[in-house]
């Protein structure tokens, strides 16, 4: 008599291969390790306090006089102006028929000659201006951060403005007849009796000495003219005569006694205006940014991330527990899979409370060191810059250790990842300080460095000259679009090893 | 001296030590390649202008090639941790202190001579890109010693974790993290303290060839700095290494 012995079958339900019990395998490998708590829990109090060190070394010098726009950015407003003022309604237009330098240096690409509507001669207050460039073409900008371009034409050109209400729309021309709109724009608590006029304005000269251990940059200058025709008001001026101001000036605190020169306007007997005058509106990029001062803590917290991700893959190997586990699960793309949301969810659950903290401990130290408002802007948790950065922080220490998780694949040795991660991280940064500022600007471009700018609070405004010194915290790329490079290092770095797994033996 | 042809024997066996050999040699001379042709002349108009240095910015891929010399070094020592080799290396050799010793001979030396290759081609490359000019000898031998002492710097680490992994993640840390922390503060005390006291920026400065009264640390000292964390770090390692069990 035979029998035949049935052939094994497990008893277990088919579901307990599903992916959550994989999810759950995997999260167990982990905490098992209670090195790994360990470090994880070290990261999170290293961020912190070395955050908190950063913040306690810094120092304002103190309260400055500082000039804030309509939306309480802190902004430079300070131009030559020759105005009327203008009740109601109206119209005012002008050609511009040269700008040139007035001091015997270049000619900086932001200068400006223009038409302005202004609430009034107060720095800081709202106002919209069409004006033309020597770089930019011609630009309708308003309350400082509002920039739309116009047409790429160089003077002599038609500008015009038209006041509507609280309604300002402005006009360019090449011939003065045919007129092309730029844009309208609403500028909310604009008075009755408002400042119409034509005014120039021109960046400083900035001089930057930039080499190994050292930058100097030095500010100066900077004087044009402006010539303008053709100027015209129509509508109720409150007043016949032009005049002329120099808002936000003379610069009483200029580098150079010639800064607190004042400008001066000639009119001929053509009609022909020439303005000459100094100054800028432009936002401000000058102080700290508050915001990333108070991250310092990330940079170290990267380093147990990295060899936390790259240990949770490379550890498998180095034991040989991988062929356990692709045997238990055939479907190595799960495991990967499993792996990748297992370590990137804990690390950002981990991280996001130490960033959160980190912050706010750091925000209190910087405002008893002098960091007050108006100058630097009190931020709460849940600001937009303020939890940009706090989640940002977050994702990016848990993209860098599925990275490192993800390199861990490709190099199976732990030594190995752990630097190549962190070289590809951490070395940009270094080198991004001492290398000239355009090598600088590419590394922070296109590695995986890129991510830090996530932690940017200031705005960077393209219309505000500014070399973006990487040692003063500025980096190239948008903050969002900087960590959006690091996610795709990461996802790249996921692809390969998916591929990798399959193909090669464990 | 049959001590250190056996851990010469152990290095020279191994693959990774030459791939690290090869890589800080590659890695050096392409970063410094790539740093100097980044030296337009939108950034440096004329000679007189120009504020670089030259000599310093064609050394740029040490920072680099000092992370493959640490993970040589770490590896030397972890691996044996790692696979166990340990112990038939100390049932063999049963004077620890000898056995580190022979260790940091046997990894010094072909560090010296890849990060020479390194430093040389370096700047070779770099005559052709641009005009390197300054004394050459200080920053060129500075460079390979540093390149030394970091291998011996991932040596004392593993030697004292006894791991690779956390020996390597240290090192990095203090390469890296440190230097960087040092550039980001605004506190300019902790800064010069930073500068002057750990082992990266204080090293580096003996790449330098111009400004050298504005360096937050002389040359020869800077480097002294690097080689005391070096050689202090080994020592601990080294009584470790005998008072504790394998």
């Amino acid at each position: 008599m035979t029998t035949t012995i049935p052939p094994y079958r497990s008893r277990l339900h088919p579901a307990r291969a599903g992916f959550r019990h994989l999810l759950r395998a995997e999260w167990t490998k982990f905490w098992t390790v209670r090195v790994r708590l360990l470090v994880l829990a070290v990261a999170a109090v290293v961020t912190v306090v070395i955050s908190q060190l950063g913040a306690s070394g810094s120092h304002s010098e103190g309260p400055v006089q500082v000039v804030t726009g309509p939306d309480g950015t802190v902004v430079n407003d300070a131009f030559h102006l020759t105005h009327r003022p203008l009740t109601g309604d109206g119209t005012v237009t002008v050609r511009v028929t040269g700008l040139r330098s007035a001091d015997g240096g270049a000619l900086e690409s932001w200068a400006k000659a223009g038409l302005m509507i202004k609430a009034n001669l107060e720095p800081g207050s709202p106002y919209a201006a069409v004006l033309t460039t020597p770089d930019h073409g011609i630009r309708m900008q308003w309350n400082f951060t509002g920039d739309t371009p116009g047409s790429a034409a160089d003077a002599p050109h038609w500008l015009r403005l038209t006041r509507s209400g609280d309604r300002v729309t402005g006009y360019d021309s090449t011939d003065g007849t045919h007129w092309r709109k730029i844009r309208d724009v609403r500028l909310s608590g604009l008075p009755h009796t408002t400042q119409v006029g034509i005014f120039v304005a021109t960046p400083a000269h900035q001089v930057l000495h930039r080499s190994f251990g050292g930058t100097s940059e030095t500010f100066g200058g900077g004087k044009v003219t402006g010539t303008f025709d053709h100027l015209a008001l129509r509508g109720t001026p409150a007043s016949a005569a032009w005049r002329s101001t120099d808002v936000g000036g003379p610069m009483p605190n200029g580098p150079r006694r010639a800064d607190a020169e004042q400008g001066r306007t000639t009119t001929d007997a053509s009609g022909e205006h020439t303005l000459t005058g100094r100054g800028d509106i432009a936002p401000d990029e000058s102080g700290g940014d508050t915001v990333q001062m108070s991250f310092q803590g990330v940079f170290v917290g990267v380093l147990f991330m990295v060899a936390l991700g790259a240990l949770f893959m490379t550890g498998e190997y180095k034991r040989g527990l991988i062929r356990t586990t692709f045997t238990a699960t055939p479907g190595r793309i799960r495991v990967l899979a499993a792996k990748t949301l297992v370590i990137g969810s804990v690390t950002f659950a981990v991280s996001l409370p130490a960033t959160a903290v980190a912050f706010t401990l750091a925000q209190s130290t910087l405002r008893a060191n002098g960091y007050e408002p108006p100058q630097f802007p009190d931020y709460s948790l849940l600001d937009t810059p303020a939890l940009r950065a706090i989640v940002g922080s977050a994702a990016l220490l848990s993209l860098v250790a599925v990275l490192a998780l993800a390199v861990g694949v490709l190099l199976r040795t732990s030594a190995g990842t752990i630097a190549a991660v962190l070289v590809l991280v951490i070395l940009p940064q270094i080198l991004a300080f001492a290398l000239p500022l355009p090598a600088a600007h590419w590394l922070l471009r296109v590695t995986p460095a890129a991510a830090f700018a996530i932690q940017q609070g200031v705005t960077y405004y393209p219309q505000a000259e500014n070399n973006c010194l990487p040692e003063s915290g500025c980096y190239p790329m948008q903050p969002v679009h900087g960590l959006l490079v690091l996610a795709a290092y990461a996802l790249v770095a996921l692809l390969l090893a998916a591929w990798r797994l399959r193909r090669r033996d464990a | 001296m049959r001590w250190l042809h056996a851990e010469w024997t152990k290095l020279r066996t191994v693959p990774s030590t030459w791939w690290l050999l090869g890589a800080t040699v590659v890695l050096t001379v392409v970063a410094g390649a790539a740093a100097a042709s980044s030296l337009t002349t939108e950034v440096c108009p004329s000679l007189e202008a120009c504020h670089e240095d030259t000599v310093k910015l064609s050394l740029t891929g040490v920072w680099l090639g000092q992370s493959t010399c640490l993970v040589l070094g770490a590896l030397s020592m972890g691996s044996e941790y790692g696979t166990g080799t340990m112990r038939t290396t100390l049932t063999a050799m049963p004077v620890r202190g000898r056995v580190l010793l022979a260790k940091a001979v046997a990894l010094a030396l072909p560090t010296a001579l890849a990060g020479a290759v390194a430093v040389v081609t370096s700047l070779w490359t770099a005559s052709r890109i641009l005009r390197v000019q300054g004394p050459l000898l200080r920053a060129a031998v500075g460079s390979v010693l540093l390149l030394t002492l970091v291998a011996l710097l991932g040596l004392a680490l593993a030697t004292l974790l006894r791991d690779t992994a956390a020996g390597v993640t240290v090192g990095l840390g203090l390469l890296y993290v440190v230097p960087l922390l040092a550039d980001m503060l605004h506190s300019p005390t902790w800064q010069h303290r930073l500068q002057r006291w750990a082992p990266m920026p204080a090293a580096l400065s003996v790449q330098a060839t111009r400004d050298l009264a504005r360096l937050p640390i002389a040359p020869w000292p800077g480097l002294g700095v690097l080689a005391a964390y070096a050689t202090g770090l080994l020592a601990v390692a080294g009584v470790l290494f005998r008072l504790r069990d394998t």
